[in-house]
């Protein structure tokens, strides 16, 4: 309505000034009018589009966009929810417990000694007491000697998430041997003593366990970043009947050279009796947090040769109790290399297919690694010593590499060494126990049970 | 200019005004309707959010089709960028298939295996074979295998599977303590029955690999030993194959879909559970055929919401349908809580320690605590995570409360990971007995035979 007044207005205006002649003026009057109205009109079309497009654009983008984000919002909400929840559980703060802040232990003073208990003298007179006593409960089964094995993790949850699968994958693939050995499996997730933190925790644990179950022969510590590869081979225990410590490493790097990595405390095994217990009493003094183990991590630093400076680890602890009181303890400690009761990852994480093709599962060597042990991998923190993506894909490797073992029974195999999922390899039959004949190893590893003490 | 010439100069007028007004009323329809569906949604005629994720989709689509090498090589590419920070790695781009998945022909009809006939016979004869391997450990003790497990997949949740973890360090504890073997299952046997059909093929699978094996246990990943001391009483069910926490009336007489629970069970290692197993399966397979088992059962049982069959419902139609073939071997067992729902059981937690003690298994002490719903591994649960989560870490502690005590020790209150002393270490450890009896319990005595 209001242009139709504007176009009128134009028209009346564009009727004044004329020179030319009346005819050919009317006639280029008319022609300037219809162009200036068509022009007029096209201008207020062109503006009525923009106007509406304009506001088409805002309602749809206002409408879409909201909508968009009210879906996001949502995951938001909850991705913040879980968040919060995670950090709350992480911090481990307990609203209930008066003392939670307070309940800082403080550190030892470099005077002070620490003491993981008691002394006990007499524990190998009175475990043999106690095991006569107790028939039910003997240290050799089947003709085997009892094992416990022993592992852990933090109790809280990881830095990241993809450290906790990784845990209950090593879990599972600690389960899956102690079953096929009849070995029974402890796993901690408790700090007992809040002193001895870190990889020192296994120290007060082991001397827990080895007290409270008398009927353990052995205990086998195990790190959580460590996995079995080969499934059938069976620790010769025979050959440690004089010993009382097993642990991989090399005698050459531990006396000539003496190497911080000359051995290896992620995977050992350790007899119950009153040796042990005295050598666990030796070695903790180099534990307590705080400037006690700072300070030995400098004795260590400067006495053992490409030792990083940290402070105190219980490996390098061991090691160097080992080469400085040499005759007290060494002829009670079997170094073993001749499988790989350790086997640091790097070297062999790469032929599983080769090993695959070449040799079979039981020889627990460089052939088929025993236990293949993501040393520096550290997934449960948020940094480890190497790129995440090798450690990750090496320890996925492995992993299937053992539970390609363990499944072959039931007739199925991972679709590659990186693949979650399985395959079929042995159609269903209706006479299955051929096959577990066959297939179960366990039945080839037969005993009696008795006593051997 | 036309209609000027057909009508004269004020109906042309007129006319052009009446089309202005029309097309100014035209657009205003337009956008009163484009506003009030993108406010309120125009159902069947869809969304403006709908319509954005149809053509994302539709682009997503035709760059996936023209694109597939590019991705692999874009992974390839990647891997030159090297990071020792976990939290920048997208675990998801680890896993590699590198054999294409097996094609079922869909004109089959869906079976777990071969049809056995004579397992008692075969497996009476393989133990007589192998007597180092007896199906009873002791007298009245069957050799026992616990099965759980989860997806072999990093969890949605980024705290699943630390829960996971936990759940199953307290079924070991338990385990080790009564005895039983455990069998973690992360690997899925058969694509048609995934989810929580997935037990069937494994379960039949475990059975006819293990014939020493007297039982079975199938436990949830998300069910937790809260009694350490509780030891089923075996005795009672030699006459039964098939165990599970349940009522009678409300499962024969009412048919109410949670009449029983299938998150916590015991099965024989016979013919009979083969044959059950057959019976059961028949509605699991992914697809067409769960979604219409899941109409029928939702019509047919009580209570029962609206989704694709799950194993539960199927066992409760199962037994009720067929209930002289099967009803005599099943025990519904209701004196203790095989499976407890957790909801009635958490916040009691406290009480039971003041009032009773381990061992009962029952509303005074319940055996296992079960998180229905919770889904921890997941996304979205049934329930609010944070309540999910601290009920879990209290009946986690309150569990492994009964583990530390054996070793002196107690959590400083039901929410804490911390640990507290209760025993002072002693020089003479073998005088400590615990106040439970768990370190040497009877239950777990070996019995040596005269040498």
């Amino acid at each position: 309505m209001g242009l139709e007044f504007f176009t009128a207005q134009k028209r009346g205006s564009a009727q004044l000034p004329s020179t030319t002649t009346p005819k050919t003026a009317a006639r280029s009057v008319a022609a300037g009018r219809t162009r200036n109205r068509s022009v007029l009109k096209t201008f207020n079309n062109i503006k009525i589009t923009i106007l509406c497009g304009f506001v088409t654009i805002l309602v749809l983008r206002g409408t879409i966009g909201l909508g968009n984000y009210s879906t996001e919002t949502e995951d938001q909400t909850l991705a913040e929810e879980i968040n919060r929840i995670l950090a709350e559980i992480r911090s481990d703060h307990d609203p209930n417990d008066p003392n939670d802040q307070f309940d800082q232990q403080h550190d030892l003073s470099l005077n002070e000694t620490y003491s993981l208990g008691p002394k006990i003298e007499s524990w190998d007179e009175d475990r043999k007491i106690w095991l006569d006593r107790n028939p039910d409960f003997p240290n050799y089964v089947n003709g085997k000697p009892r094992i416990l094995l022993v592992t852990g993790s933090p109790p809280g949850p990881c830095d990241n998430p993809i450290g906790d699968h990784y845990l209950l994958k090593a879990v599972k693939n600690k389960i899956d041997y102690c079953r096929l050995h009849g070995i029974e499996i402890v796993y901690n997730m408790a700090h007992l003593d809040m002193e001895l933190a870190g990889y020192w925790a296994k120290l007060p644990l082991i001397r827990k366990l080895m007290l409270a179950h008398p009927e353990v022969e052995w205990i086998w510590w195990m790190d959580s970043d460590a996995l079995f590869t080969d499934m059938v081979f069976e620790i010769p225990y025979g050959k440690y009947n004089e010993y009382n410590m097993v642990i991989h490493g090399y005698p050459d790097l531990l006396y000539n050279q003496k190497s911080w990595i000359a051995l290896n405390t992620g995977s050992f095994l350790f007899r119950n009796c009153q040796w042990s217990l005295d050598l666990l009493d030796v070695w903790a003094p180099m534990g307590p947090k705080g400037p006690i183990r700072d300070e030995a991590g400098k004795i260590l630093t400067a006495n053992l040769k490409g030792r990083p400076a940290f402070e105190a680890d219980d490996q390098s602890a061991l090691i160097y109790l080992l080469i400085s009181q040499k005759d007290t303890w060494m002829n009670k400690v079997f170094v073993e290399n001749s499988y790989y009761l350790h086997g640091y990852w790097a070297g062999l994480v790469d032929q599983y297919e080769e090993m695959n093709e070449k040799y079979h599962p039981g020889l627990g060597d460089e052939r088929w690694p025993f236990v293949t042990h993501f040393v520096g991998c550290k997934p449960c923190g948020s940094y480890g010593d190497y790129p995440v993506e090798r450690c990750l894909k090496s320890m996925e490797r492995a992993f299937n590499f053992a539970d390609n073992q363990v499944i072959k029974l039931y007739g199925f195999r991972h679709r590659g060494l990186l693949s979650p999922k399985i395959k079929r390899i042995r159609n269903e039959t209706v006479t299955p126990l051929e096959y577990v004949d066959q297939y179960d190893f366990r039945h080839s590893v037969q005993g009696e049970v008795g006593s051997n003490s | 200019m036309v209609l000027e010439r057909c009508f004269g100069q004020r109906r042309s007028r007129q006319f052009h005004r009446i089309l202005r007004n029309g097309k100014l009323t035209l657009l205003c329809l337009v956008l009163t309707v484009v506003v009030l569906r993108g406010n309120l949604g125009a159902g069947k005629f869809g969304t403006p959010e709908q319509d954005l994720m149809e053509i994302r989709e539709t682009f997503s689509h035709y760059r996936k089709r023209a694109e597939p090498r590019r991705v692999l090589e874009e992974v390839s590419a990647e891997e030159e960028k090297v990071s020792n920070n976990y939290a920048e790695f997208d675990i998801n781009k680890l896993f590699v298939d590198e054999e294409s998945e097996e094609k079922k022909d869909p004109n089959l009809e869906y079976s777990l295996g071969p049809k056995i006939s004579d397992w008692d016979e075969q497996r009476g004869e393989w133990l007589k074979k192998n007597p180092n391997f007896p199906n009873f450990v002791q007298p009245n003790k069957p050799r026992v295998l616990l099965v759980t497990g989860s997806a072999p997949k990093p969890c949605e949740n980024p705290v699943g599977d630390h829960y996971l973890l936990k759940a199953i360090k307290n079924k070991v504890d338990y385990c080790r303590l009564h005895g039983i073997e455990v069998f973690y299952n992360m690997a899925l046997l058969d694509a048609e029955m995934a989810g929580f059909w997935a037990k069937l093929p494994l379960i039949r699978k475990l059975l006819l690999s293990h014939p020493e094996v007297e039982f079975l246990w199938w436990m949830d990943s998300d069910a937790m030993f809260t009694d350490m001391v509780f030891e089923i009483p075996w005795k009672r069910y030699e006459d039964r194959n098939l165990v599970m926490h349940g009522w009678n009336e409300m499962v024969y007489d009412e048919k109410n879909w949670i009449g029983l629970n299938t998150g916590s069970f015991l099965l024989r290692n016979c013919q009979w559970s083969l044959d059950m197993l057959d019976a059961w399966a028949p509605m699991g397979p992914k697809g067409k055929i769960r979604d219409e088992a899941g109409k029928i059962l939702t019509r047919e049982l009580k209570g029962r919401p609206v989704f694709e069959a799950d194993d539960q419902s199927a066992m409760v139609y199962l037994l009720v349908s067929q209930r002289d073939k099967w009803a005599e071997k099943v025990y519904l067992e209701n004196h203790y809580y095989l499976h407890g729902y957790w909801g009635i059981l958490v916040d009691h937690y406290e009480e039971y320690i003041k009032n009773y003690h381990p061992g009962f298994g029952d509303h005074r002490w319940p055996l296992v605590t079960h998180f229905v719903g919770c889904k921890p591994c997941g996304k979205f649960g049934d329930y609010p995570v944070e309540r999910c989560l601290k009920q879990m870490d209290r009946a986690f502690n309150f569990g492994d409360n009964q583990i530390l005590q054996m070793y002196g020790f107690t959590h400083k209150s039901l929410a804490s990971r911390r640990v507290k002393r209760t025993r002072n270490e002693t020089s003479t450890p073998l005088e400590d007995k615990d106040d439970l009896g768990l370190l040497h319990p009877a239950f777990k005595a070996v019995k040596v035979s005269s040498a």
